[in-house]
């Protein structure tokens, strides 16, 4: 007969899961994701549906869960393809850190899920636990840093204006 | 060829329509609230609680404490300190209520005495107030006062504290759950906001949010300040004559300080009553009620330039003649309610007018719900032969 380990966590949460694995919040421990769960918005969004437009004001970040979005940005003669965004990945970090207009207009590609995580919710939950708001900006800050070098040696890809 | 999207700029607050909703919205909740009184003054209570404990959870959670533990050490806290109140407190408060209805008649009649006194020499030295009869005045109310309808006042004050104590026993209970649930609450109202305008809502809720936390933090700073500030006055005014201690300057302080909660007229009541205190305490010392007079004043000046926007002020951006017009309209409409919540109400409707303009007037976003909707009518009828 199996007796149930009561030192064994539950299993954390498929999407927590998915969100763990993006750059931003892969240094979050299982607990530091729990914490942010309340602060995380689901929202789905249709084939066609747009999630913001270029020059949008920001104020969160969102996280693929599911589907594919795609990034594009307006060219000098036509919409410039930056590329896709799949599950696991994440748009729009820059304005985590400030709110500045969008640099590129996001659309589902399919039905599709995504966690909106905002600035100000951000802010209080990283006034609360410093720890958690310190791992995030850090990692908003490296990511920014390997874009702009990305950026620099002539690589620019679809993250670059989200 | 790419068709360049200029985004159209959002109209904000200077639009009439908006100006007119802030106003009616203000004015229509004033008149809500005075009509469920017994509802909303719970509400209204365990909301200010939330936004004075809120803090202190936070700083537990800072210190590593979960939630939901955070939670239980400040109701235990609370509990132990209710608890301490009602074996210290209680019995002090309730002493000096009976002392106090022990001395009323007497109390009373000094009061009428000196009033007497004083509106008898203002009639000898202007005709005019003696042609308009003040003391005569005065004297006839008094005895009107007296005949039954002070009996009258006490039974309707006992059925007020009987009306309102159930309701105000819901405080502490709403309280709990606000802290307990506020998040998911506000999770569960932003799942029903579209995706065209889920941002901006978000942003709508964080203003407001960040508004009432800075107003009632605000309030609560502002009368502790104004608490120390006329207790140590009227301390070191009666220093000399013996008239108060310490904590009896403080507890005048406190009830002054919380009379000028009610904007501008407060602080008139506030004075009137610790003139009336320091008149029987001392009424041979006409040089203590004008020490008094240029205290309220001076405190009254610290308030305006220096406590209010270093406290409240800085959460309120209201033009000060719509501020005061706000207020009466808010005391005709809803008493004591309207004089007290015009000026909150006033900023929450503020910030709610200008993120509806930026939002509904936003004909993007509109463009953007509205091809949602036809997104999911096409997806719902793609099965079917129309």
């Amino acid at each position: 007969m199996k007796f149930p380990n009561p030192f064994r966590l539950p299993p954390l949460d498929p999407k927590l899961k998915v969100v763990g694995s993006t750059p931003i919040f892969q240094d979050c421990t299982r607990q530091e994701l729990e914490n942010l769960k309340p602060y995380l918005h689901e929202r789905n969004y249709l084939a066609g549906e747009i999630v913001f437009d270029e020059g949008e004001e920001g104020e969160g970040v969102y996280i693929v869960v599911s589907g594919k979005f795609r990034v594009s940005r307006k060219g000098m003669l036509k919409k410039k393809n930056l590329g896709e965004i799949l599950p696991g990945e994440c748009f729009g970090e820059i304005a985590l850190l400030k709110s500045i207009p969008r640099l590129a207009t996001v659309v589902a590609e399919e039905p599709s899920v995504a966690f909106a995580l905002f600035r100000s919710e951000l802010e209080r939950l990283a006034d609360s636990r410093p720890r958690l708001g310190f791992k995030v900006a850090i990692q908003v800050a490296r990511l920014m840093s390997g874009r702009l070098q990305r950026l620099l040696e002539g690589n620019s890809d679809s993250h670059i204006f989200s | 060829m790419n068709q360049e999207i200029k985004l159209p700029q959002p109209r904000r607050l200077e639009h009439p329509v908006i100006w007119i909703g802030v106003i009616g919205g203000t004015l229509g909740s004033i008149v809500l609230l005075d009509r469920i009184a017994w509802l909303a003054l719970p509400l209204i209570l365990a909301v200010v609680l939330y936004y004075l404990v809120h803090p202190f959870l936070l700083r537990l959670q800072h210190w590593g404490v979960s939630p939901n533990h955070s939670l239980g050490i400040f109701l235990i806290l609370a509990s132990l300190l209710c608890v301490v109140a009602s074996l210290t407190v209680l019995p002090a408060m309730l002493n000096s209520l009976s002392r106090f209805q022990t001395n009323l008649p007497d109390t009373m009649q000094r009061l009428t005495q000196i009033a007497s006194e004083f509106l008898q020499n203002i009639e000898s030295r202007f005709p005019l107030a003696k042609r308009a009869g003040l003391s005569a005045g005065l004297q006839a109310r008094i005895d009107f006062f007296a005949q039954g309808r002070a009996t009258q006042f006490a039974g309707d004050a006992a059925l007020f504290g009987f009306k309102w104590l159930p309701s105000l026993l819901l405080v502490p209970f709403l309280t709990f759950f606000f802290l307990r649930d506020g998040t998911a609450f506000h999770q569960m109202i932003l799942r029903a906001v579209p995706n065209a305008f889920f941002e901006k809502t978000l942003l709508l809720f964080d203003r407001m949010n960040r508004q009432m936390h800075a107003y009632f933090r605000g309030m609560f700073w502002l009368t502790v300040l104004d608490t120390v500030s006329l207790g140590i006055g009227l301390w070191l005014l009666g220093l000399g004559m013996g008239i108060f201690t310490l904590w009896q300057a403080l507890l005048l302080g406190l009830v002054c300080a919380v009379f000028a909660w009610v904007p501008y007229l407060g602080t008139a009541v506030g004075g009137l009553v610790a003139i009336c205190v320091c008149a029987l305490q001392a009424p041979h010392h006409p040089q203590l009620l004008l020490g008094v007079v240029l205290l309220f004043c001076g405190v009254r000046l610290l308030d305006e330039f220096v406590y209010t926007p270093a406290t409240v002020g800085r959460a309120l951006h209201v033009h000060p003649l719509v501020t005061v017009m706000m207020i009466f309209a808010g005391g005709m409409l809803g008493g004591v309610y309207g004089l007290l919540l015009a000026l909150p109400l006033l900023g929450i409707f503020t910030v709610l007018g200008q993120m509806f303009g930026e939002i509904w007037f936003d004909s993007r976003l509109r463009a953007r719900h509205t091809a949602r909707n036809l997104l999911e009518k096409r997806l719902a009828s793609n099965d079917l032969d129309l």
